[in-house]
């Protein structure tokens, strides 16, 4: 039924009076989910200044819908832009907690994926899957803001598939990061 | 005012001052006989128109860095093939003067004059505590505190000395030679 939405002008000119229109619940909460994904505003290191430009004008995140929020109570998702000290790692689980389900992370550069350069530090957390799970990860030192922009695809990709019959964690999230199979 | 004169002033009035064997790049540097002189030292400085304390710092002088301060395991490089030779630490650099002790290094700055007095102090590296310089300066506080906290120099009559930088489950002080690192509960 989902594909009458996707020729929504041809198909609700030919429905009587134009005012009924048919679609699975799942479809239509995914769409507007996917299309207004709005991240949490903070950057941890370099890769803040890639998602900053991601968000200017040359790259305009605003196309796809995404649109940096003051407050985690407002966000959808959390763009964990760069190294994770331990000292930062509680006030981001705090951050995380404060946003609303269903709610997603995008772990960005090698830092936030893994410790990266840091990777025998011993302030830095080897990578921010250890406090929250993740959805996407994005390879890079810094990644440029067109992966950044990949990332955000794959992540609508992903909320397409949600089904609130399956609940409103993402497979990974019920089952933690870590697991590959997941 | 030029160095020369500076110096000339500072051995006028303090005559167990000398100048530093390396100095920092081309400003004056000098060498305290001991903490003790450190405090009258810096009035002087301040009341001779250097009144702005730019920087607190110190270097350990132990040796290279000890393996055990590092996580990652002995043979880190990933490349290497199963059962290779493990990859081991760099030698000490020859003639380089390793020793242990601590050397404090002071910045005092002249708005006036345009002008910088490097002030360094070495002291041994356990059971040794250095007179703060919060009383005369302000600015010594936080840069106290990061000096304590990095590298665990004592500093007298500190309003407050706590850690600054690093969090409150971290053991030891980690830019010391022979610190070596307790696992804490984000380590797996």
């Amino acid at each position: 039924m989902a594909m009458i939405l996707e020729k929504l002008p041809g198909l609700t000119k030919g429905l009587p009076g134009g005012e009924l229109l048919l679609t699975t619940s799942d479809y239509f909460i995914d769409l507007g989910r996917k299309q207004s994904m709005w991240p949490m505003t903070f950057g941890l290191a370099c890769c803040a200044i890639e998602m900053m430009a991601s968000y200017a004008s040359r790259l305009d995140f605003d196309r796809m819908g995404v649109i940096p929020r003051a407050s985690p109570r407002q966000a959808d998702v959390m763009i964990v832009a760069g190294t994770v000290c331990k000292k930062m790692a509680e006030p981001i689980l705090e951050i995380y907690h404060q946003m609303p389900e269903p709610r997603f992370v995008i772990s960005m550069g090698s830092c936030a994926n893994c410790g990266g350069p840091y990777y025998d530090s011993y302030s830095v957390l080897k990578g921010v899957d250890r406090i929250v799970p993740v959805d996407v990860y994005i390879a890079g030192c810094p990644p440029r803001p067109e992966a950044l922009q990949y990332a955000v695809v794959k992540l609508q990709e992903k909320i397409a598939k949600m089904s609130l019959k399956k609940g409103l964690a993402t497979p990974q999230q019920e089952k933690g990061s870590r697991d590959i199979n997941a | 005012m030029t160095n020369d004169e500076i110096f000339a002033k500072i051995q006028a009035k303090f005559p167990k001052i000398e100048k530093a064997a390396v100095p920092v790049k081309d400003y004056l540097t000098v060498r305290l006989a001991s903490p003790a002189d450190l405090v009258s030292f810096s009035q002087w400085l301040k009341d001779s128109s250097f009144d702005m304390l730019e920087t607190v710092t110190a270097t350990d002088l132990l040796g290279p860095v000890d393996m055990k301060g590092f996580i990652r395991q002995q043979n880190f490089n990933p490349f290497l093939p199963e059962g290779a030779t493990p990859q081991i630490e760099a030698a000490a650099t020859a003639g380089y003067p390793y020793k242990p002790a601590m050397d404090l290094l002071y910045v005092f700055y002249s708005v006036t004059e345009k002008a910088r007095v490097f002030a360094r102090l070495e002291i041994a590296r356990e059971g040794v505590s250095v007179p703060s310089l919060v009383p005369l300066f302000k600015s010594a506080d936080w840069q106290e505190r990061e000096t304590f906290d990095l590298l665990g120099i004592r500093f007298d009559g500190h309003p407050n000395l706590i850690k600054i930088l690093t969090p409150d489950f971290t053991v030891g002080h980690p830019l010391r030679k022979d610190y070596a690192h307790v696992k804490d509960r984000f380590d797996e």
